[in-house]
This record gives structure tokens, sequence and C-alpha cells, in this order.
């Protein structure tokens, strides 16, 4: 079962603001998730991301698959290198 | 659509609920630069997304807001990958293509940060160069309208 950390978009239109979810690739489109790991919140300037970093990185190493949009947040954040 | 949905809401309540841990990493990002298509995309389809047709928002939602990869969101409709990605270039081509007509994403942004600004120069109360910038900047905006 692929685990996958990625952007959940929320917020109001017009306001994007995002979640940082785990959830199963398999079970896409049906809103279900794992886990919320985080937020990124693009309205702020400068925008601000909040994600809890030993969560992210016991999902990260139990091989959970951070997107690419996932992945360059996570490298900003200096949780992976 | 990305709104709540009911039980989101219930199982959101219950995260929030837990002891923020320790390790609770907080960031300030100021370069934006990998999220700048993400984010600009997002608000195109804000603005136009209901001149797309149903199809197409569905894919476009997934794929552009919601982060799903290319072969997840063809599997899960049916339909191939190519199909999904050619949907998502030309989706971005005609909101693209509105913007350039319509400028509505340019005009709510610039508008947006006037009225911020506008906004902090007023809790300066009685300060006359406040209040002249304050002049200032609604006579732009009306130049603007």
């Amino acid at each position: 079962m692929a685990v996958k950390i990625r952007l959940r978009r929320m917020g109001q239109k017009k306001a994007p603001f995002y979640r940082v979810v785990v959830a199963d690739s398999r079970s896409p489109r049906d809103g279900r998730f794992i886990e919320e790991i985080g937020t990124y919140d693009p309205n702020l300037d400068p925008s601000v991301f909040n994600i809890d970093e030993e969560a992210a990185k016991k999902w990260l190493a139990n091989g959970a698959q951070p997107t690419e949009v996932v992945g360059k947040l996570f490298k900003l954040a200096g949780i992976t290198k | 659509m990305y709104h709540y949905k009911r039980d989101e809401i219930c199982h959101f309540s219950c995260v929030k609920k837990k002891p923020l841990t320790p390790s609770l990493f907080s960031c300030k990002i100021t370069k934006v630069i990998a999220m700048e298509e993400i984010l600009r995309h997002a608000l195109l389809y804000d603005f136009y997304g209901e001149l797309l047709t149903e199809h197409q928002k569905q894919v476009y939602e997934d794929v552009v807001l919601n982060d799903y990869s290319l072969s997840e969101v063809a599997d899960n409709l049916k339909i191939s990958r190519q199909g999904v990605h050619d949907m998502v270039r030309r989706c971005n081509r005609l909101l693209d293509g509105y913007e350039e007509k319509l400028h509505l994403v340019e005009k709510f942004l610039s508008l947006r940060k006037k009225a911020e600004r506008i906004k902090e120069l007023a809790a300066r109360r009685g300060d006359r160069s406040a209040m002249e910038e304050i002049e200032e900047i609604s006579v732009r905006i009306l130049e603007e309208l």
C-alpha cells in the first residue's frame, strides 16, 4: 500500500490555504486521509509553512512518498536535504 | 470542490485536540519560487474555473489543487495518463488566456495589496503623512478601476 504525503487545498475562494496530509494513494478523491501533519498558508507574506517535523520524519522513514510540491516544502523547511 | 466535507471537519477537530508535539516546526518561507506556479494556478482556477467543463474541473482540481499525481487521477477516472496531462495543459492554457484578456487576478492582487496598506496606515490614527498616503493610494485605485 503506497502512502503519500500531499497538499490538500482548503480555504475560501481567492484565499488558497493548504493542509499537508498523509493519505493512501489508492483511495483518491474520497477525501479520506490518515493524518494531518501540517499546514501551508501562502496568503501571508512571507508564506508560512507549519509542519510537525517528528511526524513528517516518521512517515518518511516508513516509506511515505511526498509529492513533488511537498518535497520542495520539506527541503525548504530542512526536513530533507 | 475543495470545500470541507462534514466528516473531514470531525476528523480535523480530533487531530487538533492532540497536544502539539514539542517538535512542531514552523518556518517562514521567503523563497516561494517553488510554490509560485501552483499558487498562480490556484488563483486562476478560483477566478475562471467556472468557465471550464465539469470534466475539466474535476481533473484540474485533483491535479492542481489536491496535488494528486497524473497517474493517480488517470487510474481513478479510467482515462490515460497522457489524457490527464493533455487536459491539465489545455486547462492551463485556457485559464492563462482568460487572464490575459480580463486581468481579474492581476487587479485582485493589486487591490488587495493597496487595501492592506490602507489598513496599516489607518491604524496610525491622526498621523498626517499616513492620511496623505491613504489619499494617494485611493487616487491610484480610482485610476485603476
